[in-house]
This record gives structure tokens, sequence and C-alpha cells, in this order.
């Protein structure tokens, strides 16, 4: 059975591939491509790091620490990301008499998706100890496999419990903004607790392998090390076992679970009528089709859990990067203190590309439609869609500065003005740039769905590779600031950065109409297609 | 003159998807004020044929006129005189109906006061104006009614629809059914597909049967019966026989 769902998915796969076009298969390679390869990149580092033998003490030191950070990431860059991977499409699934023993198979499995690059570096790790003659070199063998192939079956089986339990808690109307908050909370703690001034002496003992051996990354690495090897397998065996029966809990509840039971508004429900003047105001100023469009993707985004989900991402992260700050009282006047709202408001606009701009039409599904049968030139819908993607990037820093100056964080207007401005200039490069993605790359987005799946991520990974490309003659105008002492310099080359924008902008929305018009079949076929029965979007 | 030319002119029409012709050769004239049935089986290529007509696919040759208008030159003047009810869904999920409704009468140059007191009138018309929810909230049968209200806000002169009636109760399907019958009467035209025949037979004047992506068969509905027999038998008769299923010892 569980070969009968991989190979449906695997056919769902190769038949998407043959219908996309051979651009879109080239991104994918390349997102793959420049993705894998730094974290190859970082195996071969793990690599050489753990096969010298000069290096033995400190590799007893370190590895803990190594360990646990793969376990974070593991566990928390799904979150961070918003991207929890692949997963079974349970609804596709339920109607077949499959165990459940099985699904859950597949769907640890499937958790691979998230970590994939962690297997990498685990395998640099485990190729440098295997040629370390301080812990053995190769007669280490029977002991360093066992050890790493527990050590990800431990971490699979609780990202499977732990997607479960997020999914169903962010698919919640009402709760799942409260879990958003309790999550950034959760992930900047290591910094409120660092900022307030807890020594980090505590943080080092709490983790130190001696004197905390019941850690699974410790009991890991001594395991792997040799030293204290059986209370070492115990340990990470007991935890595996945990593991195990948290996923297998968390599993069988999301088997009952109803979605669209959670996502339900109430009979009758109406938006109060502030909300509904907001989304006119657009329409004020923006004659139709613009106006009715932006206001539909205003709607439309502001009620999608995926888009709010990251929205509120991008304000919590910004006001807890200040907070601490706040509870601490000023800091000293540095360079990233100064210009941090500026940091912040371009990491709002980075944060909602994934949900607005690098995918215009990926909400829309087949729906996307309208805008080819409808008498409207597409370049209306793109600019009204990039609009859209501005007004609450706006909102985010509204909302960010807002809070800094209730905070007293001493924000003089001008700041205000000035990070306002920045993202203004480098969302011209973005959304140029995005636009072109939208019709050459589109896929459907499922609005449901609190989070994207593991090709996202990747492409995330792509992109944040990109986004230093696409904000550098905004940062140019920042390094000439610094480099001169210069304010004219540094809106002498804001002034060209904007004009440069524009004409990207321009320049990048023909293409992107010329290449809509050229690939609206291939368009709208990769909004429609259906899936297979593994989620991956 | 442009009044005088027939809703439909397609000529040799052809979409080719590599060596397969999901539309093979297909010539069609549609008179004005027509109800016109599109028939075949299958993959047979009618909602190919009605993407193409829309403009959301490029055909790979041949020639499309509507309403006396050249596609693609003309698409835009030809797009505000057509009504459509495609096949996959064109219904934004997180709007209200009401919200759609206004939204599509705007996309269709409507201004917003019309379009709100349109969306309103098809609304309770269709017995969905009571109803806040989102349509990703809605059965299919509600969704097929706001996607039918959509294709009348604009007050066409041309109807394209894929299976209107799929999904959709008795009693909204007669309520449909009525509004159709009337928009010919006033003088629009009616290009529909449908696999419920008895609807076809019912409605239609004329009718045409594709397959494999050509036309084996056209005129009005007392042409193709013959006097004797039923549209499905027709239909049956033309496009494949009945399948032996007793072959299949297992399934007994």
């Amino acid at each position: 059975m569980i070969r009968a769902i991989l190979r449906a998915q695997w056919l769902s796969m190769r038949t998407f591939r043959l219908a996309s076009s051979r651009r879109g298969a080239a991104f994918s390679l390349l997102t793959g491509i420049i993705w894998y390869g730094f974290w190859a990149f970082l195996a071969v580092v793990a690599e050489e790091l753990t096969r010298s033998a000069q290096l033995r003490e400190k590799i007893q030191a370190g590895l803990p620490f190594g360990l646990l950070g793969v376990f974070a990431y593991w566990q928390l860059a799904p979150l961070a990301s918003a991207t929890m991977g692949a997963s079974l499409d349970l609804r596709k699934l339920l109607v077949y008499p499959v165990p459940r023993r099985a699904l859950f198979s597949v769907e640890v499995m499937l958790r691979i998706t998230t970590c994939a690059e962690m297997l990498l570096v685990l395998a640099g790790a485990s190729a440098g100890l295997l040629r370390n003659p301080a812990f053995g070199a190769w007669r280490s063998l029977p002991r360093v496999l066992p050890a790493m192939a527990l050590f990800v079956a431990f971490n699979l089986l609780l990202s499977a419990g732990l997607r479960s339990l997020l999914e169903r808690l962010l698919g919640r109307r009402h709760i799942r903004e409260v879990v958003v908050l309790l999550l950034v909370l959760v992930s900047s703690l290591p910094q409120l607790l660092a900022i307030s001034g807890v020594p980090m002496r505590h943080f080092r003992q709490l983790f130190s392998a001696s004197r905390n051996p019941f850690w699974p990354w410790v009991s890991t690495a001594n395991w792997l090390l040799g030293a204290h090897l059986g209370s070492g397998a115990a340990v990470l065996a007991v935890w595996t076992a945990l593991a195990y029966a948290f996923g297998r809990w968390q599993f069988v509840h999301s088997l009952r679970y109803d979605v669209e039971e959670a996502q339900a508004t109430a009979a009758g429900a109406k938006e109060p009528s502030w909300t509904e003047r907001l989304y006119r105001l657009p329409s004020l100023v923006l004659p139709d089709p613009l106006g009715a469009i932006v206001e539909k993707e205003l709607r439309t985004l502001s009620r999608t859990p995926r888009f709010r989900l990251v929205f509120i991402m991008g304000f919590t992260f910004g006001l807890i990067v200040w907070l601490p700050m706040a509870l601490r009282g000023r800091p000293a006047h540095s360079a990233l203190f100064e210009n941090f709202l500026v940091v912040v408001s371009l990491y709002a606009l980075t944060l909602l590309g994934q949900v607005t701009y690098w995918n215009s039409f990926g909400f829309d599904r087949s729906a996307v439609q309208v805008y080819f049968s409808a008498p409207v030139a597409i370049s209306r819908a793109l600019a009204a869609k990039n609009i859209a993607a501005a007004i609450f990037i706006f909102l985010e820093i509204a909302a960010v500065a807002a809070a800094s100056t209730l905070l007293r964080m001493g924000i003089s207007p001008a700041k205000i003005a000035e990070a306002f401005l920045v993202t203004a200039i480098a969302a011209l490069y973005l959304l140029g740039l995005g636009n072109l993605s939208s019709v050459y790359y589109p896929r459907i987005m499922n609005p449901q769905r609190v989070s994207a799946g593991g090709a996202a991520r990747r492409t995330q990974g792509l992109l944040f590779f990109l986004y230093p490309i696409a904000l550098l003659p905004v940062l140019l105008a920042y390094l000439a600031r610094y480099a001169f002492k210069s304010q004219l310099a540094f809106w002498a080359i804001l002034a060209l950065a904007a004009g440069l924008g524009a004409a990207i902008y321009a320049m990048a929305l023909d293409s992107a109409v010329h290449a809509a018009h050229r690939r609206r079949e291939t368009i709208l076929a990769e909004l429609s297609r259906g899936e297979g029965p593994v989620v991956a979007e | 003159m442009l009044d005088a030319a027939p809703a439909i002119a397609v000529h040799d029409l052809r979409k080719l998807y590599g060596d397969n012709a999901a539309v093979d050769g297909l010539n069609l004239v549609v008179p004005r004020g027509c109800f016109f049935g599109f028939l075949g089986p299958n993959g047979a290529g009618k909602s190919t044929t009605i993407r193409m007509l829309t403009g959301l696919i490029p055909p790979s040759s041949g020639s499309i006129e509507l309403l006396g208008m050249r596609l693609p030159e003309q698409e835009l003047e030809i797009k505000k005189r057509i009504g459509l009810v495609p096949d996959e869904s064109l219904l934004f999920d997180r709007l209200t109906g009401a919200e759609f409704l206004e939204f599509v009468g705007r996309m269709y140059g409507l201004a917003r006061p019309v379009a709100r007191e349109r969306s309103r009138s098809l609304l309770d018309l269709f017995e969905l104006l009571e109803n806040r929810k989102l349509i990703a909230e809605y059965s299919k049968g509600m969704r097929k009614r706001v996607a039918m209200a959509a294709s009348l806000i604009h007050h066409p002169d041309l109807f394209l629809m894929d299976e209107p009636f799929e999904g959709v109760d008795a009693v909204g399907a007669r309520l449909m059914k009525d509004i159709l019958t009337d928009q010919v009467r006033r003088g629009a035209t009616i290009f529909l597909t449908s696999h419920v025949l008895e609807v076809v037979e019912r409605l239609c004047d004329r009718v045409a049967i594709i397959d494999k992506g050509k036309v084996v068969r056209e005129g009005s509905m007392d042409e193709l019966r013959g006097g004797t027999e039923s549209l499905e038998d027709v239909f049956v008769r033309l496009v494949g026989a009945d399948r032996e299923f007793h072959e299949l010892e297992w399934l007994k």
C-alpha cells in the first residue's frame, strides 16, 4: 500500500513535470542546485571539522552543540519559514482501507522533505568521524551508523508529530494567530533572555554535555564518539520511542480533524463595517478595473490563513526585535540600531513576497481565468496585485513604526519616512522580478493550508540568495552614507536607485505581460491542476 | 453589419497538443438568438473549444469570429459581450457571493453602484442573498449558481456555458433554464455543453455533436432525431456503441 501511494504521487508529479514548461523545470533544477549545493558545501565543512585527530577534544566539546543545531534547524526552520514540507492529503486516502500504520510511515518519510539538507550535513559529519583515527576510524562504523540512523529517526518522528499538531492548531480560526505569536516568542526566547541580562554561561550549562547527558543531542554525541556508549544508546532509544508515541498520537488526531469545520465562518457572520471601509479605500483613488482588483486582493488576502500567518510573522518578528531593546533601555547608537526600522521593513518586504508578488496568481488557482476572460488588460491585473502587495507591506511598516513610537524608541519622523521610501524603492526591483516569476513559474497555493511545501522552502532558499542582489542599489546608498559620511551621497544614490528601479519595473512588467499572453494556456493549466495523494505545493 | 453576422462562426479550428488533436478542423456556425447545444463524449474537445472561443487558450490554426468580430484581433470588445460559465471554477474562494458579483461587474466596466445593485438582485434571484459565507464554504450547486449569476451581470449578448447545470438541484436548474430561455427570447445566444441530454433536448433549437475533435452531426433538433429516435439514441449511435461489460467475469 505504501508503494501504491508513493507510486501515485510519483505519477502525479511526472504528469505535472511533463505538462509544465522547460523553463519551469530549469528554474526548479537551478533552485535545487543552488540550495542543495550550499548545504553540500556545509557537509564538506562538517566532514573537514570532524576528521582531524588533532581536533579530538574540540570535537568532543563541539559535537553536542552541532547536533543541537541540527535538531533546532530540523524542528524550528519549517516553523520560522512557514514551509512545513509535503504531507499526505488524508482526504484523498481515508476512503481506502489503508492501515493507519502505513499512512503514518509515509507521513514520517515525507518529513525528509523538510530536512534533506540536514541529512547532507549529518552525512558529512559521519564521513569525517569514520576517517578520524582518534575515534577508531572505519572500525567505528558499527557505532556511528546506528547512532546517526536513530538520531535521524528521532528527528523525523518528532517533526511528524509537531507538524500534525501545528497544522491543526494553525488551521483553527482565532487560535492560529495566538499560536503564531507564541511560536515567534519561543523562537526569539534566546535573544530575549540574552538581551535581558541572563549570563550566557547559564545557557552553556543548560546544554553542556557533562552536566546534561540526557539531552538527545548529547546522548547521540556520546554514542558516536564511543564515550558512555551504553547509556548514550539507551537514552537516544528512549527519546526515539517517545517521539514515535508523540508522532503517532498527533497523527491519529489529525485523521479526525476536519479543516473545513475548523475554518468555517459563523452563519450570517458579517465583517465589521470599518474593515469594509478600509477595503474600499483604494477604489476612491484608483479607477476600475485597477481599483476593483486591488479591493478584491485586499479582501481575499486578509482572509487567507496562509497570508495572515506570514503577515503576523513579519509584524511580530519586527516587534520582538524591538521589544528587548525597549526593556533594556536605549542601546548604543550602532549603525544597525539606527537603521533598524529599515531592516525590519525590508524583512517584511521579503517575507511577504512568498504569499504575494513571487507567485501573484497562486491563491487565485483556476479563478485566474477571470483575468484572461474579462475585458481587462493583464497588465492592469499585475499592477493591481503589486499595489495590493505594496499596501500590505506599508501597513506592516506602519504597524512596526507605531509600536516602536509607543515604546518610546526615539524613532524620528524622518527615519520613518526613510523606511517607507527605501522599502518602496526596493519593492520596485522585487515586484518587477516577482511579476516575471508569477507568469513564468506559476504554481497553485492552497489558501487553507498555513504552510508551504518542501519545494517552496527550496525556492525561498534561492530567493534569499537573490534578495541581496535585488536590494544592492539600496544597500549601495547606505554604503555611500557611511563611507563618505554624507547625506547628499546617500540621497543621490537613492534617487538613482529609484530611477533605475522604476525603469526595471516597467521593463519587467512589459515583459511579464507579453509572457502572460504567450503562456496563458500553461498558466491556466498550472493553476488548475489536481494533486496526487501527497500535498507538496 | 455586425448584428447580421452569426453569433459564432468557426472555420477549420484546430488545437494540437503534440501529435494529439483535441479539436481537429472544427467548422461551426451558430446563428444569433439560438439556443445551441454542443454535445460530445468525455474528451471529445468541447471544453477546449469553449476555451478557445473565450480566448483562454489560443488555437493552433483556424479562425474564430464572435458577434461579427474576429478573435484575437478584437479580443477586448468580444469579451465585453460574452457571459462565461466555464468548467473550471472561476470563483475567488475568499470572497462572499455578493463581493464576487460586484467585482465581476466592475471588471466588465459597470460603475460600482450599478454592479452592487445588480449583484443584490441576482443573489436574491438565486436565493443566495442571505448567505454571507465565503464562496469556499459554498456547495457545488451554490458555486454554479454564483457562476451563472456572474455571467449575467453585464447583460451579455452571447453566453458560453460548460456544463452549467452540473451539481445544481432541481429548483435551481429550473430557475437557470427559465433565465436562459428568457435571454434567448430577448435575442441573446446560448452556446452550452451538457451531458444531460434530456435538458438539451428540451431547451436547444440546434445541436452539434462532436467526437474526437470533429463535428459528426449538426442540425436542428428535429433534423437530428428524424422523428423516431431520442437525442440519446442518436448520440450513442454516433459516438459509440454499448460496451460489453459482461466479459468481466470477476464483476459478476
